[in-house]
């Protein structure tokens, strides 16, 4: 079946665009999750037209298609369920003239979100989601996702920042979504659209929002003897109506992982590290840099440090954003997770982490966007040691179910994928989850894009009454 | 299948790459392609692949003969994954597991012709004279841009090799002059520069016969017996010395790694430094003057493995400062220049992509001198600034610095 669809793109597209050596297969068998799954084919499109294409051709064999960008998901959401195509966007990286005016630019969705930023720094502009792997995801990534990231917090998610969109639907035609009017009319479908882990269209240009860069900011090191402190400043600085640009924390294994790295001046034998940021103009900044500082100190804080340059501001942000990849210092596997809790309940969702940690034995580090409550617990284990992934499945249940019966939620911004797929009944009823299973529908009614993530088997009331595509819906 | 050697990707090694994918915008390949199997990342997933029971095949040996082993992606990675031993050791399988002419030709190159000194004079004299002639540009498409690369070659340069030179004031000890396979035929201006820099900083400047090419070639090839065999002929070498220094980036960043080949090497390898880290102390320490600014641009090439290897970026800048020279940056996150050894004859479309690109960068800061302390870099470099028909000198920046001392005594001397 793959097959004659291989020599078709390969003729469509050239040799240059299609992989499908078994060891080519393998390594795109993955992102930066736990979840594995081989493709049976690998594209590059180039274009726009080139992914109209494929998903023609695609639909013709009725092979799914996945899209991907990077590959540094965490739910699994670029990995396939089948043999079926991987679309990998990374060939489309072009970034289209800077609105500078409108404060806009069109965007191909294998462009890399930090490359934007630089991009537009000769406009004193930038791109404001900056998830932790920004140096490295892409924006189609980011829009399939909603990603968030440190900056979030005050100026919003992804969804915040994308006004129009250009999509190849299931059946290969070529759709403009929204516009730039920052309120579209009729049905927000690009809402919808933003979000929808590559299952509803695919994503080929994109219209984002690009923000002025602040004319000044301030970045606060902040270290305390007990988490709770921490967090107590974190409530204590929303509660005085200020809404920092970032508010990240973390706990003391987490710093000292990261410290080794980045050489930022993390106080590694404190018990939790937060970094504050607050921006805007000159004379503004001070004065909330020094009430975050008198807030911190009221809470017991051993250390507030403001950055003095650029480059001391660079560092805690390297360290910051380094969290993840040094775990693999301490274990060789690790499984970060990502939920979210209502802030007003962080210090006892933090204590819960700890007990859960210790009932299953399974070391967590702690990273977290504490100013938007959203947690990364990160367990770090040895995945070849005989039970362990037993542990690791027990403890992340019970993480999810704890921060669910809270009032938080599944995921905070890595999205549902494949990894929390069978999750989704704990937060949403049969009626819930058989309406995105509808929507999902009214866009790919044969199951075309991206099957198996999202929404689980058997949402939608009548699943089985209509057989199946073959290799959809495994 | 799985692995055959002892230099094979330790498990350890492979385990410690946890796909956050950190690394992918650091590696040129990656960024030239979009490919993850052209990234670190993917290439580690692709041993893995094998180190679970895949062969070593045609396909994995492409995959890993596309990395230039710039090691960019060892700076950016947050949990220290040693990506270049892990590639030397999938290499070192590779060159076990499969044979051919190609294969035969490149261990002769690397790890026998080099090592012999004979051998690399016969080939400069045979260079020089296709110099003379202009024929190099009639040279094959593969390593025409090797040769239009090169410095003026002398048919019979002289050697460093034998060589003593006394420390000029209080003996700080006693420095070796690494002498290296082409740095000795090819750039004796920079040998001179060493050699007289270093003597003026205090050290006794020797270069002990009986060494050989450091084997940088070899091991990235995957040679791993001849490696370690060029790793002792020259720990014994040096064996009694204070310093071993080294003026070629490659050169040295795997001489300070010859631990991971040789039991003991260690003790080698602590003791060696690259020429801009002695000199840039000595200049620190009073010991080399500080000329006053005469209002020159030099543009910075970094090495990848002077930068990334050595970690080694502020020292050749603060001596082309005290050379009395205005700094002027390429491309402060730059990707490597595409030389990478034997990879521009290897991957020759790769490779040119990347020189093409960084001689436009060059010609960009305008400056009509760039320097770089790498042979191969230098070479890729002129190679491309050439073909652009700009204009810009290309020298090692010890030797800019010891060329402005001498031009300052004359001066000091007329007036």
């Amino acid at each position: 079946m793959v097959s004659s669809l291989e020599l078709e793109l390969r003729r469509r597209l050239g040799d240059e665009q299609v992989a499908s050596d078994p060891l080519d297969l393998y390594v795109f068998g993955k992102d930066s999750g736990l979840v594995r799954g081989e493709p049976g084919l690998v594209v590059f499109p180039r274009s726009t037209g080139e992914v109209a294409t494929i998903m023609r051709l695609a639909g013709r064999h009725r092979v799914p298609v996945v899209p991907r960008g990077s590959g540094t998901g965490l739910a699994g959401g670029a990995v396939t369920t089948g043999p079926h195509v991987l679309l990998v966007t990374t060939r489309m990286n072009r970034i289209g003239p800077v609105d500078v005016e409108n404060r806009c630019v069109w965007v191909q969705p294998g462009v890399i979100n930090l490359d934007l930023s630089v991009h537009t720094t000769p406009f004193g502009l930038h791109y404001a989601p900056d998830p932790s792997s920004q140096s490295v995801c892409t924006i189609g990534g980011n829009v399939a996702n909603n990603s968030g990231g440190p900056h979030c917090l005050a100026e919003g998610t992804t969804v915040n920042h994308v006004l129009a969109m250009e999509i190849v639907t299931p059946d290969g035609d070529i759709v403009t979504i929204g516009g730039p009017a920052p309120d579209p009319i009729g049905l927000d479908v690009r809402g919808l659209m933003v979000g929808s882990e590559g299952t509803l269209g695919i994503v080929t240009d994109a219209l984002v929002n690009l923000l002025p860069n602040p004319p000044a900011s301030r970045t606060i090191l902040l270290a305390f003897p007990e988490v709770q402190n921490a967090a107590a400043t974190v409530s204590g600085i929303i509660a005085n109506g200020l809404i920092p640009a970032a508010l990240e924390m973390m706990d003391q294994p987490m710093t000292i992982a990261v410290e080794r790295f980045a050489n930022a001046g993390f106080p590694t034998e404190s018990a939790a590290v937060l970094i504050a940021e607050v921006t805007g103009h000159p004379s503004a900044v001070d004065a909330e840099a020094e009430l975050v500082r008198r807030l911190a100190v009221s809470h017991r804080a051993t250390l507030t440090r403001i950055a003095s340059d650029e480059a001391e501001r660079k560092r805690i942000w390297l360290g910051r954003k380094s969290a993840f990849g040094a775990i693999a210092q301490m274990n060789p596997d690790y499984y970060l997770h990502d939920t979210v809790v209502p802030r007003t309940r962080l210090v006892e969702a933090i204590e819960e982490t700890y007990a859960i940690s210790k009932r299953h034995g399974i070391p967590m580090l702690n990273v977290f966007h504490a100013g938007d409550g959203n947690l990364h617990p990160l367990m770090s284990f040895d995945a070849s040691v005989p039970g362990v992934m037993e542990r690791v499945d027990a403890a992340g249940r019970d993480l999810i179910e704890m921060c669910v019966a809270i009032g938080g939620s599944l995921s905070g911004e890595h999205g549902i994928g494949m990894e929390k797929r069978d999750y989704m009944p704990l937060v949403f009823d049969e009626m819930g989850l058989d309406a995105q299973a509808r929507i999902r529908e009214a866009f790919d009614p044969d199951g075309r894009l991206n099957p198996g993530k999202i929404v689980p088997q058997g949402s939608r009331c009548f699943d089985f009454g209509r057989p199946p595509p073959v290799g959809v819906w495994v | 299948m799985s692995w055959v050697t002892p230099h094979a990707p330790r498990p350890d090694e492979l385990s410690s790459c946890i796909q956050c994918g950190l690394c992918l915008p650091s590696c040129p390949t990656f960024r030239l392609t979009g490919l993850e199997t052209a990234s670190p990342r993917g290439r580690l997933t692709a041993m893995s692949a094998v180190a679970a029971g895949r062969p070593v095949d045609g396909r994995f040996e492409e995959i890993m003969g596309a990395c230039l082993q710039c090691r960019a992606c060892e700076v950016v990675c947050p949990s220290f994954v040693p990506f270049g031993r892990a590639m030397e050791g999938a290499r070192a399988e590779i060159a076990a597991q499969t044979s051919g002419i190609d294969r035969r030709l490149r261990r002769l190159v690397t790890a026998r012709l080099l090592r012999s000194r004979t051998a690399v004079r016969l080939g400069t004299l045979a260079a020089s004279i296709a110099q003379s002639l202009q024929l190099t540009r009639l040279a094959p498409r593969r390593i025409r841009g090797n040769l239009t690369g090169l410095r003026p070659l002398k048919a019979r340069p002289p050697s460093i090799v034998g060589r003593i030179r006394a420390a000029e004031g209080e003996k700080r000890g006693v420095a070796a002059l690494v002498a290296g396979c082409v740095m000795d035929a090819w750039f004796g201006d920079v040998h001179t520069a060493t050699v007289e820099l270093l003597a003026a900083a205090g050290w006794e400047v020797v270069s002990p016969r009986g060494q050989t090419c450091c084997g940088a070639l070899a091991a990235h090839d995957g040679w791993a017996d001849d490696t370690r065999k060029m790793a002792s002929v020259n720990m014994a070498a040096f064996r009694d010395v204070d310093l071993v220094v080294v003026n070629s980036a490659g050169c040295g960043a795997h001489m300070k790694e010859y631990d991971h080949w040789v039991d003991g090497g260690e003790d080698l390898a602590a003791r060696v430094a690259d020429v801009n880290e002695v000199v840039a102390e000595a200049i620190t320490d009073g010991r080399l003057p500080r000329l006053s600014a005469d209002g020159g641009l030099v543009a910075v090439q970094d090495p990848c493995h002077l930068r990334h290897v050595q970690r080694i970026t502020d020292q050749p800048r603060a001596i082309l400062a005290a050379a009395g020279l205005t700094v002027v940056e390429i491309d402060p996150s730059g990707l490597c220049c595409g030389a990478a050894g034997i990879y521009s004859v290897l991957e020759p479309e790769m490779s040119r992509r990347l020189g093409s690109s960084k001689a436009g960068q060059v010609e960009a800061t305008g400056a009509p001198l760039v320097a770089s302390a790498n042979p191969g870099c230098e070479i890729q470099l002129r190679s491309y600034l050439s073909e652009l028909g700009h204009a810009a000198r290309v020298a090692h920046p010890v030797e800019i610095y010891w060329e402005a001392l001498q031009r300052a005594d004359r001066q000091a001397a007329v007036r």
